[in-house]
């Protein structure tokens, strides 16, 4: 089978970018992530020991980020095949634009259903949540450095702090709705 | 012959195009309702009766805090709560509201033993009665099961409607998904969780079908010529329809960030609920607690809720007059598809009539005061008329 056949869908993957990644990964931990780990020392120490840290807050989003494609890729690939295989018989020659819309069909349902089966897949659970666990790190990272470094300076109010008042606020309103009810209940005793 | 098809289609698209350039006024929730308590965010709404004499025990609908109430009130034609009305129902529903960072550390408790219970107060008190009847949907439906096993005395029926209660199944994939996210780190970065956030999860169950099919199909069913004034009609009506469905799909409410983290733990990961081990304010949720009449109802394909998921709880109550109906529909299909509107609607009202009694002095009856027909024996009297007037057709 020539490659103009899709022969090359059997041949492409994710894996060569992966392996390389994994490659470069290991080079890190090796080297710079240590010296990003490594503990500060000086006057500004507090300052540059949470700056240091943000990278490897990214790398660990990247790495959860390069997991998921290359299980979402592979998925990808798994389908890509099946409609080939579906379909390799009237995809020889010209195709019919009287056909395209029972290709649309295959291709929707195929791609559809792989990617379901994909998604109750224990792996599909893993990525999820490591992806969305190195992402809120990397999120609550960026807006510590930005009320650290930008909010605070400019003595504006940070999330931080209006979450207090959300709490005060909370806790009061429970306090009066509970002093409320017990006033009706006293009220209707009498 | 190539070239027409491709001409009929692009027309489709140009005719859906100019569709979507002029759209159709649509509106959603329009059934005569009126405002009669509120509290903080959460508004008690009350529905007009359709007819002079109402069966006296209300209903109070609890919907889930995930998506809006008005699912249940699409259109006029697809519209549970006109069903109840015009069925001589007396109905309540919960509008939960959009949460901001003021509420950000509501819980559970105060979901359930605040707004739900201050709601039944005031539906009591309006009513003279000390029972109602509760109707909860989705997420509401888990609320409601818990608000029933805590003031068994306050609540007269309990109808759950794709709820779920065991969260240990493996049928749901949100199930499996909620089980590896660590809520902790979502709830303490955003504490007021977004709608998207939960959005995003809902897509990404078919994203084919439902970030790019559900478009696709839309313009294919947009079938007619500009001459013809009647097909025109019917594609506005599509148009409509779609576009109802597509602003409840995305008016999602964010969530109250504590009442999410316990939620998320304690149902979806620990499965406290059934197990008799959910604790709200320091007390133990026991379902045995639920004494009252329940009808347990579900989809048979939805795959929000899995019918894993909500049958447990007939067996973990301890009423002797339950019920479970299986409707072979989706998690919204129960709610909106034509067929369900013909026999969900129909079979909860039949189910509720002869339950819905009121003895004097403002008391409820038991329900069993006279013999109630079950949803089954209802549905099986009805197969029987039909069978017998296509006989006397014959």
């Amino acid at each position: 089978m020539s490659e103009s056949d899709g022969s090359c869908i059997e041949k492409s993957s994710f894996e060569s970018a992966r392996e390389f990644y994994d490659q470069w990964l290991k080079t890190y931990t090796a080297t710079t992530g240590r010296l990003v780990d490594m503990p500060a020392v000086g006057p500004a120490r507090e300052k540059s020991e949470k700056m240091m840290k943000g990278f490897s807050t990214f790398v660990n989003l990247y790495t959860a980020g390069m997991d998921t494609n290359s299980h979402f890729q592979g998925v990808f690939m798994e389908a890509m095949r099946k409609v080939k295989e579906k379909t390799a018989k009237d995809m020889k020659g010209e195709i019919s634009p009287e056909r395209y819309k029972e290709f649309y069909n295959i291709w929707i349902d195929t791609y559809s259903e792989t990617f379901k089966d994909f998604s109750k897949s224990g792996n599909c659970a893993s990525d999820m949540g490591k992806l969305n666990s190195t992402l809120m790190d990397f999120q609550e990272y960026n807006r510590e450095m930005l009320e650290e470094n930008y909010l605070k300076p400019m003595n504006l109010p940070t999330k931080t702090q209006i979450d207090e008042i959300n709490k005060e606020l909370y806790s009061l309103k429970k306090t009066m709705k509970e002093l409320t009810g017990q006033i009706k209940a006293l009220e209707e005793k009498k | 012959m190539n070239g027409l098809m491709l001409i009929d289609d692009f027309e489709k698209f140009k005719h859906g195009m100019e569709l979507f350039l002029k759209p159709p006024d649509f509106s959603v929730g329009t059934t005569p309702s009126e405002m009669i308590f509120h509290e903080d965010k959460m508004k008690l709404i009350h529905y007009i009766p359709t007819v002079e004499k109402t069966h006296p025990v209300p209903i109070l609908i609890v919907y889930a805090l995930v998506n809006r109430y008005y699912i249940l009130d699409l259109q006029p034609d697809k519209s549970v709560i006109k069903k109840l009305l015009d069925e001589g129902f007396d109905v309540y529903v919960i509008d939960w509201g959009y949460p901001s960072g003021v509420d950000m550390y509501l819980t559970l408790d105060d979901y359930v033993n605040g707004y739900i219970n201050n709601a039944v107060d005031t539906i009591t008190a309006r009513s003279g009665l000390d029972k109602i009847t509760l109707l909860g949907v989705c997420q509401g439906g888990t609320f409601s099961v818990m608000y029933a096993a805590l003031h068994p005395e306050k609540v007269k029926n309990l109808v759950t409607l794709v709820a779920p209660v065991d969260f240990d199944t493996d049928k749901g994939i949100l199930n499996s998904w909620a089980k590896s996210l660590d809520i902790d780190k979502i709830v303490d970065y955003y504490g007021i969780v977004p709608g998207d956030f939960l959005n995003s999860a809902f897509l990404m169950l078919d994203p084919f079908r439902l970030m790019i099919d559900k478009y696709v199909g839309m313009f294919d069913r947009i079938e007619c010529k500009p001459e013809d004034t009647a097909c025109q009609v019917r594609n506005e009506d599509y148009v409509k329809n779609f576009l109802r469905m597509e602003k409840w799909i995305f008016d999602s409410p964010d969530q109250a960030g504590e009442t999410f983290r316990q939620f998320m733990k304690d149902c979806y990961q620990k499965n406290l609920l059934i197990k008799n081990e959910l604790m709200l304010n320091g007390k133990k949720i026991n379902l045995k607690n639920i004494t009252m009449p329940l009808l347990n109802v579900m989809a048979e394909f939805d795959h929000l809720v899995p019918t894993d998921a909500s049958k447990p709880l007939s067996d973990a109550v301890s009423s002797s007059d339950r019920e479970t109906l299986v409707f072979p529909t989706g998690h919204i299909g129960i709610f909106v598809g034509s067929k369900s509107q013909k026999e969900v609607c129909p079979k909860i009202a039949a189910w509720l009539k002869p339950r819905s009694l009121q003895n004097g002095n403002g008391k409820i009856g038991s329900g069993n005061e006279e013999k109630t027909k079950s949803a089954k024996e209802i549905m099986n009297e009805q197969i029987k008329t039909i069978r017998r007037a296509r006989v006397n057709k014959k």
